[in-house]
């Protein structure tokens, strides 16, 4: 029987009633759907059904990501905790767990509110789901139990099991991910359905296969079945569905690993990574400002350096995922393609790369920042000005837009000779962006190799040449890139999006790679000429990774009406028609406005978390004068 | 020191922190402005940047990463508000006017710049970059000559219904078939963008055609569905004020919130009172008169330019008979003044394009007929797409539209020129008749862009609607379903009472 303390005991059944709750209403989902079908729509009182489920989706989505994300790296760092055999890695690995805890319950309510928005404004739309995705329903449910307890058994026998358990804990700490990992995948079957119910025909079951060829002949009482198979290739995308009644032609499966699915799976796999370290180093950045002593200080100093460095890894990798997704709907639909990067939203991606410039900027700075409380980092600051050159230049690239019709006058028009700049309108293209992308990339991941090389010196014999060779890497790889970013103004699209863009991914990969691996042999022995002075940050570099956290959530949120949105008047594109009243995009303005609503909602929320946490901790500390404060956490990280 | 101390008393933290909220709400809520009514968006951002400097100094640490969370926010949603925003859809119709070929154009054109997509890809500006897809310009003229054997229409009815059929050079196979999911477009709506992209550098012939599909194998309608009043009027009400349509139209008891400012917009004109619009009229004329204004004008609010005696006159057409016009014109201090005007007294206005003369506002022809040379004059009565009748005295007469002399203007680079009648012409001579006398003229001499060739003259008097040609496109779907059903509110019954006069004014412009 667990010894654990009446308030943990209350949590535990506070969280078990959550959880029975959200079990109870996605085991019904397909009986209530079902008995629901006579209306199509009924409208939410006050602010409107797509409104309500929409506030209710994000802050799911929002608050899901944080409890998935955080254990990947949580039990990441108490393995090497228990490696290392360093204590400050195993206690942040388990705050990072209890912060868990808080968001866990209310990822479950707002999952249950969420269901029953749905059930009650759309019960057409959620019986054709659930007649197709009943099954993987039902997994889901099981799959959320299975993460319910792991999480239980993870975070509350933390302090039992140490020393000789402490391999069973870390295996409950993969087993939790292995959970929240394949629960996600769950999800994102049913929204990416919604957005591509289509597949490439060699991915496809023999049931769909024969199913759709049966439709074809059907359309095609003129040809044979080796006509229609003799165009057709495993690249060749084929709907899922009778185009004249809608009805589904596959497998469970054949729906599940449609066009998105994969690309969306990864993409938020290392979103959630990204967000769920920003949020950490934005908890710890408050704790950081409202400390009252030097080790509270130094030790949420130290957590905010390292959820950066999360937020850093998921961020560097992020946009090669969000270009996979990319190209996989262009190859669904060229024409969805193209609204998404070209016309309906081509505006938002203006957004977006200015958030992506702040949050780059940010890190960048953060870990300027962090190179003063670093004796020895000087040698790097006369660095700085290139650096932040090269990253507003390619930033403002990043957002220039391509066409000014929708911003310029007449004359104006006819001053540039057309509704491009002559000049800058060159930048508006896909081909710039990538190219500059990849630079900002490149130039963040110098920042870090110079954060990481701060008060240190290689005792390598090689270390002029490997110096040498790095910079070479970083140059030829630069020059590379640029050129291949040159090359494609110049050639057909299908060129750029499959071979050309891909090559300056692996270009900007490979560089990171190799002069990594480089970097770790050349510092394998270093001296180390200084300490890092945990708590040394300023103030203002905390704002900064608050301001990380609120733009990687308006990001997720502007991104998640994207994604959305892409559908236009249909709730499974191409397939079910959206005939309510709500059977449109909203404009982008509003689109933000709601997203900005939902950010106060999210962040009044986690604020009440944070402070609940903190007030625990008083009221524990007032009870228990004697525990101990914080060690000064030292170390060159 | 001291002037800290003074700031952080009580009450001016807790003004601080209410307006710091009250304009976050405001701004984000998109509510009028306070105090300045002229834009939403600044002012209620100057009242949040004060109230957030405010409360970043005067209060303690919790505040002020509330305020700096709200902050960041807002500054994101101001970078929304100020891009361009677009909304997916346009309106559908169920049928157009075939008779109001401008009409079609326009409509075939804002299908073409939105629910179509075809702008996604398709260029209309030759200086732009090679898009993804051919640039249009002219689209109107190449078609015809595309394929041999086939006429601008039917090659464009062919490549929009089976869009690899006839592939341009350089180009992938990358066109959906817009009539199918998910695009959707309906025949009416095909038939819009034809006609639009005939347009193009040729002549729009809008007229129905027989689709080359089922649509019952591919589950799309012909037509589109009809438009339900499902909008929210209380936002159709705001959408009315934020749009400005209060500048022009009256709605008795609702108040201009900027009235008497100046708008440079556009021309605030008086229009119609739509107190009563609803009670007199279906929906479907509602929504007609917001997508086509010129469709169908109210009497005494349409917008002339004519010219009668080499004076020009644009303002407000008063009323019409068939002798005479009354057109009111507006000076600049204000001064309005109404002039009568004989239809006599219009000045001919050469004509290069004899199709759709009535739609296009002509009154009267006049012509020389290809085995006369005496000019004909009368009003017109009835047409078809090759002849035209006219009323000359007493006696109705019909003649053909291609059978006819030309006269043709050659201008010249220091503003002179040359009128005759054209006899021949190709690349490198014109032969014109003039004053009886056959000469030949260098092309080369003349502003080649400006000449004339016209088929015959008459008096024009076109009515257009004052209201914005654009204003369709502005409004989102939302919007417009919004307003539609605020308007479909309008039965008089929630009117304030008012005179007995003004009641009789506003049926009988409603009805009218």
């Amino acid at each position: 029987m667990c010894r654990c303390s009446s308030q943990t005991k209350k949590r535990i059944f506070l969280i078990i009633g959550f959880v029975l709750l959200g079990f109870v209403l996605f085991s019904i989902v397909p009986a209530f759907a079902q008995d629901m079908t006579d209306a199509e729509y009924r409208p939410f009182p006050m602010i409107g059904s797509r409104n309500a489920a929409w506030i209710a989706a994000q802050l799911h989505l929002l608050f899901g990501a944080f409890i998935l994300g955080v254990p990947m790296f949580a039990v990441i760092i108490e393995f090497i905790g228990w490696k290392t055999k360093e204590e400050r890695y195993d206690r942040m690995a388990q705050e990072f767990i209890k912060l868990c805890m808080g968001a866990f319950s209310t990822t479950a309510l707002l999952g249950g509110v969420l269901v029953f928005i749905l059930l009650w404004c759309y019960p057409k739309v959620m019986s054709k789901l659930s007649g197709i995705f009943g099954p993987t329903m039902i997994f889901y449910v099981v799959l959320f139990f299975g993460e319910t307890f792991t999480l239980y058994l993870y975070s509350y026998g933390w302090d039992k099991m140490q020393g000789r358990h402490k391999g069973w804990h870390l295996f409950l700490g993969v087993l939790l991910n292995v959970w929240g990992t394949a629960i996600m995948f769950v999800s994102n079957t049913w929204l990416t359905y919604q957005t591509s119910p289509a597949t490439q025909y060699g991915k496809l079951s023999e049931k769909a296969k024969e199913g759709w060829l049966e439709y074809t002949l059907s359309q095609n009482p003129e040809l044979t079945r080796a006509e229609v198979l003799k165009d057709v290739t495993d690249a060749t995308v084929t709907n899922l569905h009778n185009e004249t009644t809608g009805e589904f032609l596959g497998t469970v499966w054949d729906a599940v690993n449609n066009f998105t699915w994969m690309p969306v799976n990864i993409h938020r796999l290392i979103g959630n990574i990204a967000f769920g370290g920003s949020i950490v180093a934005a908890y710890a950045a408050f704790r950081f400002l409202v400390a009252k002593t030097k080790e509270e200080k130094a030790h949420y100093d130290w957590m905010g350096y390292n959820g950066n460095f999360i937020a850093l890894c998921g961020l560097i990798p992020l946009p090669f995922a969000g270009y996979w997704l990319g190209r996989e709907i262009y190859m669904f639909n060229n024409t969805m393609g193209v609204n998404m990067m070209g016309a309906l939203f081509s505006w938002l991606f203006i957004i977006q790369a200015v958030m992506i410039g702040i949050l780059f900027i940010g890190a960048n700075y953060y870990l300027w920042s962090g190179m003063g409380r670093i004796e020895g980092a000087e040698k790097y600051a006369r660095y700085r000005p290139i650096m932040i050159a090269i990253i507003v230049i390619c930033v403002g690239i990043w957002m220039t837009p391509r066409t000014l019709s929708s911003i310029s006058t007449a004359s104006e028009q006819s001053a540039m000779g057309g509704s491009n700049h002559p000049h800058l309108g060159w930048f508006g293209l896909m081909t710039a962006k990538n190219t500059v992308v990849n630079i900002v990339i490149l130039t963040t991941f110098l920042s870090f190799l110079f954060y990481r090389r701060s008060g240190k010196h290689p005792t390598a014999n090689w270390k002029n040449l490997g110096n040498i060779v790095i910079s070479s890497i970083f140059f030829l790889g630069v020059v590379v890139i640029v050129v291949i970013g040159i090359v494609g103004f110049a050639v057909e699209s299908d060129v750029r999006v499959n071979v050309l863009t891909p090559w300056q991914v692996l270009v900007a990969l490979a560089v990171m790679v190799v002069v990594t691996i480089i970097d770790i042999f050349m510092y394998r022995k270093a001296t180390t000429s200084g300490t890092i002075k945990w708590g040394g940050m300023t103030d203002r570099s905390q704002y900064v990774l608050i301001l990380l956290a609120i733009t990687f959530t308006s990001l997720m949120g502007l991104m998640g009406y994207a994604r959305s949105g892409l559908r236009e008047g249909w709730h499974i594109f191409g397939v079910m028609k959206d005939t309510s009243v709500d059977a449109y995009t909203p404009s982008l303005s509003s689109a933000v406005n709601m997203v900005s609503i939902i950010m106060v909602i999210f962040f009044a929320l986690v604020g009440f978390i944070f402070w609940l946490g903190l007030w625990g901790e008083k009221k524990k500390q007032k009870a228990v004068p004697t525990m101990e404060t914080e060690t000064l956490a030292e170390g060159n990280d | 020191m001291e002037k800290t101390k003074s700031l952080k008393n009580p009450l001016i933290k807790i003004t601080g922190l209410l307006l710091l909220l009250v304009s976050f709400i405001a701004f984000i809520a998109k509510a009028p402005a306070f105090p300045i009514a002229s834009e939403n968006l600044l002012p209620w951002s100057v009242w949040f940047l004060i109230a957030a400097l405010l409360n970043m100094v005067v209060w303690g640490i919790l505040v002020k990463l509330m305020t700096y969370v709200l902050a960041i926010i807002w500054f994101f949603a101001l970078i929304a508000a100020w891009v361009p925003d677009t909304s997916t859809v346009t309106a559908t119709l169920t049928e157009l006017d075939w008779d109001d070929p401008e009409a079609v154009i326009e409509f075939g054109e804002a299908i073409f710049k939105s629910k179509g997509q075809c702008s996604a890809c398709h260029t209309l500006d030759t200086s732009a970059p090679k898009g993804r897809c051919p640039d249009l310009t002219d689209i109107g003229n190449n078609a015809a000559n595309r394929e041999p054997g086939k006429d601008a229409r039917t090659y464009l009815i062919e490549s929009l219904y089976e869009p690899g059929k006839y592939l341009v050079p350089g180009y992938g196979k990358i066109m959906p078939e817009v009539w199918k999911n998910p695009i959707a477009l309906t025949k009416v709506e095909i038939a819009a963008v034809i006609a639009f992209l005939q347009s193009q550098g040729g002549e729009a012939d809008p007229t129905p055609f027989d689709e080359p599909i089922d649509r019952a194998e591919v589950g799309t309608t012909a037509e589109a569905l009809p438009p339900l009043l499902t909008g929210d009027p209380e936002e159709g009400k705001r959408v009315f004020i934020d749009a400005a349509c209060i500048s022009c139209h009256e709605i008795q008891g609702l108040e201009n919130p900027k009235a008497g400012e100046v708008n440079e917009d556009f021309e605030v004109v008086t229009a119609p009172k739509l107190t009563e619009i609803a009670a007199f009229n279906e929906p479907r004329y509602i929504e007609e008169s917001i997508l086509l204004p010129d469709a169908i004008i109210v009497s005494g609010y349409g917008s002339v330019t004519v010219i009668a005696q080499g004076v020009t006159y644009q303002g407000t057409l008063v009323s019409q008979d068939t002798e005479k016009i009354v057109v009111r014109t507006k000076a600049d201090d204000g001064t309005e003044t109404e002039h009568t005007i004989l239809l006599s007294d219009l000045d001919d206005e050469p004509i290069e394009d004899l199709t759709d003369l009535k739609g296009r506002g002509y009154l009267t022809l006049t012509i020389t007929p290809i085995d006369s040379d005496t000019p004909v004059s009368g009003e017109i009565v009835e047409e078809s797409d090759t002849t035209v009748t006219l009323k000359v005295g007493d006696e109705t007469q019909t003649f053909s539209k291609t059978d006819m002399k030309k006269q043709m203007t050659l201008p010249d680079y220091d503003g002179n020129q040359i009128v005759g009648e054209l006899v021949s012409r190709d690349d490198f001579e014109i032969v014109l008749i003039v004053d009886g006398k056959e000469e030949t003229f260098d092309p080369f001499d003349f502003d080649d862009s400006n000449f004339v060739v016209a088929s015959a003259s008459g008096k024009r008097l076109k009515v257009k609607s004052p209201m914005p040609a654009n204003f369709p496109d502005l409004l989102s779907f939302r919007e417009m379903a919004d307003l539609l059903a605020y308007l479909s509110t309008l039965t008089g019954a929630t009117a304030e009472e008012g005179s007995d006069e003004a009641t009789s004014d506003t049926q009988e412009e409603a009805t009218e």
